[in-house]
């Protein structure tokens, strides 16, 4: 019984001492498109495409375009975080949310650039401004 | 006597307690009111519209290889608000440096340089003070490539029992070797609110 009570502690001893996982590859767990239940109830992203524009100096830069059909009139605000082949963030000019207006059956099309041509992905977020 | 002191000091408390306390905003998470008079949004949502598209355009590729040198030149403010532009073409040189394309002067501007100490560093040579091998070497400055100007406008209207104000930010990238504008840009922001509102 002692020798039970002694390998456990020194399991749940170990388990404590033990490194943390590594977080490095989370990429497939990040969703492109992220989209507020509100918003879904009056809208609906009919299209998303992505492309890369060729710079001259054989870089790209990573371009998205995106389409919000309006059930309703709707109030919106997008934004889009650029993320590097690591995973890390790759800063744009603001941090703020775009707003945007619909009227009800309107398609709008909506474009952004990633600032450097080391974005390699991203995630789009539509939310409903307060 | 006692009373009035007591309604006074309970009449504080209340207001007090009624006051918004001052408090952090984060720009990345702002849902508050809207001004009538421009306000960081506005100029963050300028800058972005203008990066955005003089990155996609390819305007602001060297045809050469390397970055472009550009100098911001003047950006009239043609409001009834006292706006330093600065809040906007900071946001335009911060993001295009990052970007790697475009690196701008600050020892070239229409009122003289940006940072004077370009030119006071150079006042350095002759001096028996300064070791002469670190004072900068003449025909070591770059001259600029590109020039950045634009304006700012403001419209007020009278739409029913509501005020409209529509601003609109004007940019021109401008090529200096052939005077040709290669970019340009107009984004407007309009904003419709009480009469009441002042927009200045």
């Amino acid at each position: 019984m002692k020798s039970v009570l002694f390998a456990s502690l020194l399991v749940l001893g170990l388990a404590g001492c033990a490194s943390q996982p590594e977080v490095s590859n989370l990429l497939a767990d990040r969703q492109e498109l992220k989209v507020d239940p509100e918003v879904i109830y009056i809208t609906a992203v009919t299209e998303l495409f992505e492309e890369r524009i060729p710079q001259p100096d054989g870089e790209s830069l990573l371009q998205i375009q995106f389409a919000v059909e309006a059930r309703s009139d709707a109030e919106l605000a997008w934004k889009v975080t650029w993320f590097d082949a690591k995973g890390m963030t790759v800063p744009g000019v603001g941090e703020g949310y775009r707003k945007a207006s619909l009227l009800t059956g309107q398609t709008r099309y909506f474009k952004a650039t990633a600032p450097h041509s080391r974005a390699t992905s991203y995630q789009l977020h539509l939310r409903e401004p307060k | 006597m006692l009373i009035r002191a007591v309604v006074i000091t309970a009449g504080l408390a209340v207001l007090a307690g009624c006051a918004a306390p001052t408090r952090y905003i984060d720009p990345a998470a702002d849902d508050g009111p809207v001004a009538m008079t421009m306000d960081y949004r506005d100029f963050e949502k300028a800058a972005t519209d203008a990066v955005e598209d003089m990155l996609a355009s390819g305007a602001v590729n060297n045809p050469n290889g390397g970055r472009y040198i550009m100098v911001v030149s003047r950006i009239t403010n043609d409001t009834m608000q006292r706006i330093d532009t600065d809040q906007l073409t900071k946001k335009i040189r911060v993001a295009l440096l990052r970007s790697g394309k475009v690196v701008t002067t600050t020892a070239v501007g229409l009122n003289g340089a940006e940072d004077e100490m370009t030119q006071k560093a150079r006042e350095l040579r002759e001096s028996e003070e300064f070791d002469q091998s670190t004072v900068q070497s003449k025909g070591t400055l770059q001259a600029p490539d590109l020039s950045l100007s634009g304006k700012i406008l403001q419209r007020n209207h009278k739409v029913g029992k509501e005020q409209q104000v529509e601003y609109y930010i004007q940019l021109s990238l401008t090529e200096l070797a052939s005077g040709l504008a290669i970019w340009e840009g107009e984004t407007p922001i309009i904003k419709r609110g009480p009469n009441k509102s002042v927009t200045w």
